[in-house]
This record gives structure tokens, sequence and C-alpha cells, in this order.
């Protein structure tokens, strides 16, 4: 049994207007324990709403959401228990700050959360520091800080929560190179030091390709495609014929290899072409 | 809740009312509004909703969705009935408890003011329904540009009113979106006492008026950009022309004025008690 996982998941927007848009159609997806999971897809393609059906604040047209085998809809109490299991942080969170101080934003989850104050101490300085945001920085004002650093103000005041599942909705739009890079690399840290589950929603294939262990594609409110990250970008004209691409590491060595040198196409990372490179070049492959 | 809010909302429909002159719709809706209001028994005010109706039922907007524009204003629906209901104190007494007398004048009047509101709510939530902005801010601009020869640029006002009208869609969506946000993080807008609540309005509003200003001075930017200098020597691609349709539109609304008045002056002043025998 899947730690979370959907079944025939379906979403419409304004039912029964003009306006209604069928955003989830019969979506069946799973995520394992300490999975970092990556879901790609064209705008509209009906991620976003997923995600907010993931943590119980959209009510499914159809089927239902399981959490550890139990339908996360199933009572008032499930409902907001879940909301704290599964920590979900939107896109462009960084509008949605709204103390007086860094501390206090970092600490409106968990205090709603009802823990003690000690607690809540523990935890908001906790995850300051998966952040990198220094406890120098507590009192200053959020609106005060730049792009890069209000965004990860607000992450923090997701992973405060310690959620077993923290999703993150396009967490590097937006950003500037460096910003990516210190989310990403927090994104991993956070997987690795407390072995939690992640969900991020991108539209970078080279983000996904760094830190994914296992990629969903959505396509026109349906999954298209789910496996690791070598057997989705395996299928490079799959994803292009539905508006996506793969990493760009990967459209070079397709192209060295269609040129005739002897190098994989699968490479998907800065660090496989590194070695892949090595291989080609070290094992006697210097002539290609 | 926030879905309830249907003014400024556009029902993208083609049907007779939705083609009509934008001109000939707000003037209208207008004149509907005033003798809504001047209507003073319950057969003109019968009259009224029955036109208010018939106009729904050509647009061809379902009825469901104009209803459901009204639900915002339930509580002041409700209150003003309850006063009525309270301190009118015509007609046959009904119950008596405790200081309150319930009498059939203060049922009469609270029916009377009810669909009174809610007509005249339907009526202007109509015109939006079947207008769209743009086309709403061209009749605004060509109804009242004769006041341009008076030396007011009233292409201003109408580029406010505009502005204001196409951001109601997305303020809603934005409060949407940060009422989830705020969910996520364990937020309760649903329960608790009015202290409690009137508290969590803190991580709704900061944010919002905070996103909204700085929408407005990009939006502004956008326009400075744009070379936007108000309406000055301003030209419009589609010229508004009154067509057969209009003209039927204005002579339906000349009878209906003419009704109202008849209806009016026939049934006299709404009097709750000769009423009340009259239909017994």
């Amino acid at each position: 049994m899947s730690f979370l996982r959907t079944e025939n998941l379906s979403y419409i927007y304004g039912e029964g207007t003009p306006f209604c848009v069928t955003a989830l159609n019969k979506v069946n997806i799973e995520v394992e324990k300490g999975e970092i999971v990556a879901v790609i897809g064209q705008t509209g393609s009906g991620k976003s709403t997923l995600m907010q059906q993931l943590n119980g604040l959209l009510k499914p047209t159809e089927g239902r959401v399981l959490l550890d085998g139990e339908d996360i809809r199933s009572s008032k109490a499930k409902k907001l228990e879940t909301r704290f299991r599964v920590g979900l942080c939107f896109q462009y969170p960084e509008y949605q700050l709204f103390e007086n101080t860094v501390y206090d934003d970092i600490a409106f989850g968990p205090k709603n959360m009802g823990l003690s104050e000690t607690e809540v101490d523990k935890r908001v300085r906790d995850a300051a520091k998966y952040v990198g945001i220094p406890d120098s920085a507590f009192a200053t004002h959020p609106f005060d800080l730049s792009g890069g650093e209000k965004r990860r103000v607000a992450i923090a005041g997701v992973i405060s929560m310690e959620p077993e599942i923290l999703i993150l909705d396009e967490p590097t739009s937006g950003l500037d190179p460096k910003g990516r890079e210190q989310i990403l690399s927090l994104i991993k840290n956070y997987r690795d030091r407390t072995g939690k589950t992640v969900i991020i929603v991108s539209h970078s294939m080279n983000d996904v390709a760094k830190i994914a262990s296992k990629v969903i594609v959505m396509y026109n409110a349906k999954v298209l495609m789910t496996g690791t990250v070598d057997e989705v970008f395996e299928q490079s004209e799959k994803l292009c014929q539905i508006g996506l691409s793969v990493p760009q590491i990967t459209e070079v060595f397709t192209k060295l290899h269609t040129m005739g040198y002897p190098v994989s196409e699968k490479v998907y990372t800065t660090e496989q072409a590194y070695r892949e490179l090595k291989r080609v070049l070290g094992g006697g492959g210097a002539n290609a | 809740m926030l879905k309830d809010i249907t003014i400024g909302q556009y029902f993208p429909l083609n049907s007779v009312i939705h083609r009509l002159d934008p001109r000939v719709k707000l003037l209208y809706t207008f004149v509907f509004i005033i003798f809504i209001v001047v209507s003073n028994n319950f057969v003109s005010l019968a009259f009224c909703v029955a036109c208010a109706l018939a106009v729904t039922f050509i647009s061809r907007v379902p009825l469901k969705t104009v209803i459901r524009g009204l639900r915002p204003i339930l509580l002041v629906i409700i209150v003003t009935s309850l006063l009525q209901i309270i301190y009118v104190k015509t007609g046959v007494p009904l119950i008596s408890f405790w200081k309150i007398k319930i009498t059939s004048g203060g049922i009469l009047e609270a029916v009377f003011i009810t669909l009174r509101i809610s007509f005249l709510i339907v009526m202007s939530t109509m015109l939006t329904y079947t207008t769209s902005p743009t086309s709403m801010t061209n009749g605004l601009d060509r109804a009242f540009s004769p006041l341009t020869k008076l030396g007011i640029d009233f292409n201003i006002v109408t580029m406010i009113m505009t502005i204001a009208l196409r951001f109601i869609p997305t303020l809603i969506e934005e409060v949407d979106k940060i009422i989830s946000a705020q969910k996520s993080r364990g937020a309760d807008f649903e329960s608790g006492n009015i202290f409690k609540r009137a508290k969590m309005l803190i991580p709704l509003f900061v944010p919002l008026l905070f996103n909204s200003s700085r929408r407005a001075y990009e939006l502004a930017y956008a326009m400075t950009c744009r070379c936007y200098n108000g309406g000055k020597g301003k030209t419009t691609m589609n010229l508004l022309k009154y067509k057969t349709n209009d003209w039927i539109a204005t002579f339906l609304t000349v009878v209906f004025v003419l009704g109202v008045i008849l209806l009016n002056i026939k049934f006299g002043e709404y009097n709750a008690q000769f009423t009340f025998n009259a239909a017994v």
C-alpha cells in the first residue's frame, strides 16, 4: 500500500457554468515514503489542482485521496490533520507573508497546530536553518527582504510544521540562478536529513533531472507517464509533442549521438555528463 | 462564499440582451432601478418583477446563477425584513409575545421590501452578466462623451470603473489563493467566536492589500509604457450604432415606465391594512 495515493481523482472547476473546466480526469498516482516526486506538465494541465487535492483543500468531484490508506476527507478532524501532515507551499508563496517579523511568520503554522511555545520555537529555528535564514534576520519585517529570501521564509513557514509530505508548487519560478540553486539544495537537504517525502511541481526539466526520484507527467488533466527520471526523459519525442522538453544537457548529448559520437543519450544531469565524457574520452575513445 | 460574488461578472452567451447596445442597457437598467423603487404597491411591484424575470429569461442566463448573486446581500435582506416585521404595526395582529407584536402588515411590508431589494440586485447583475467589460466601458464612454465638450475627461472615469470591474474576479481569485495558502498552514477561517474570526482576517488582508497595491503600480507602469494619457484624442475601433433591437428595447422600456406609473396611480400607495383585507 502506497503512502499517498489517489483513486480515480476527478475535479471540475465551475461545474454548471459556461466556464466549467475539467482540471483532473481520473487521476491515479502513488507516492512512497522518502521519495522526491516531480510533477511536470504544461500550464493548465492540472498540476496545481492535483496538489491542492492532496492536502484536502479542494473537494474532489469524483474519486478520493488516501493517506496511509485512509480517505483524507472522511471527517473534519481528518481534514485538519491532513493539512499538517501534507504541507503545501503554493506558487509564489512570498505573496502570502503577513506577519510583522520573519519569526512570527514562520511560527504561524506550528502555532495553529497548538504546539507548546518551546516546541514552536524549536521548529521555527530548525526550519529557518533548513532554508538558510540566519537567526539575526528573525526580527526583520518580511517585506524588507529580497525576493529569494522572502521565498525561503515562506517555505520555512511550511517546513516548520514538519509535514510528512512537503509539496512545493513551482518553488523556483521567478528566481535568479543562485536563488534556484538554494531552493533546490534545501529541498534535497530536507529530504536527506528527515527522510520525508517531497513532491515538487516544476517547469524546469533541469531541476527535475537533478533532484527527482520519480517523475509524473500530466497532460490535459490526465497522468500521461510515470517513472524514474530515465524512463520519462527517454521519451523525449513524446515530451516534445505535449509542449515539454528534456534537460538541456540531454539535448546536447542527443545531438552528439546523432552526429556519430559514441556517447550515450541517457544523460540527464551535468554530473552524469561528466562521467559519460570521462568514460568515452578516458576509455580509449580519445579519437572520438 | 466568495464564489457567490457575481457583481461585475460577465456570463458570455449570445442572446438578444447580450447583443443590445451597452448604452441602452446601462440607461434602461438605471430606469428599471428607479421605477422599482418608485413602484408603491404590490401590483406595480409584481409588474416590475415580471419584467425582470422576462429579461432574465430572454438573456438565457440560468435563473439559478442569477439567484446565486443574491446570496451576498442575504444578510441585508434578512435584517431589513426583521425590522419591518418588528416595527410595522398595521394590519391584523397575528402573534404577540414579550414586547414584540407581529402583524400582517409587518409581514407584507417585509415581503415587499425583500422583493424590491432582490430584484433591484437581479437587474443590476443582469447588466454585468450580459455586457462584457469592454463593451460596458465603450458604452459608458460614448454615453458621457458630451461631457468632453465641457472640458471633463470622462474617459478617465470609465477607465477607473473598468479597471475596478476588471479586477473584481482577479481579487476574488487572489483571496481564494491566500485563504488556501493560509489554510495549508492550519489557519481556520470557519470556526471560533467573532474575535477569533476577526483576528483571522489579518493573514488574509495584509497580503491582499500588499499585493493589490503592487498590482496597481505594475498596471500603472504598463499603461504608461503604452502611452496612456487619458481619453484625449482617443478614437474607437468599434463605433456604436443603435440597431432595430435597441429601438424595440426603448419602446418596451417606455411601456414599462408607463405601466408602473399607471399601476401606481390606479392602486394607490400601498397600504398594508387595505391590501390584507382585500386579500382575505
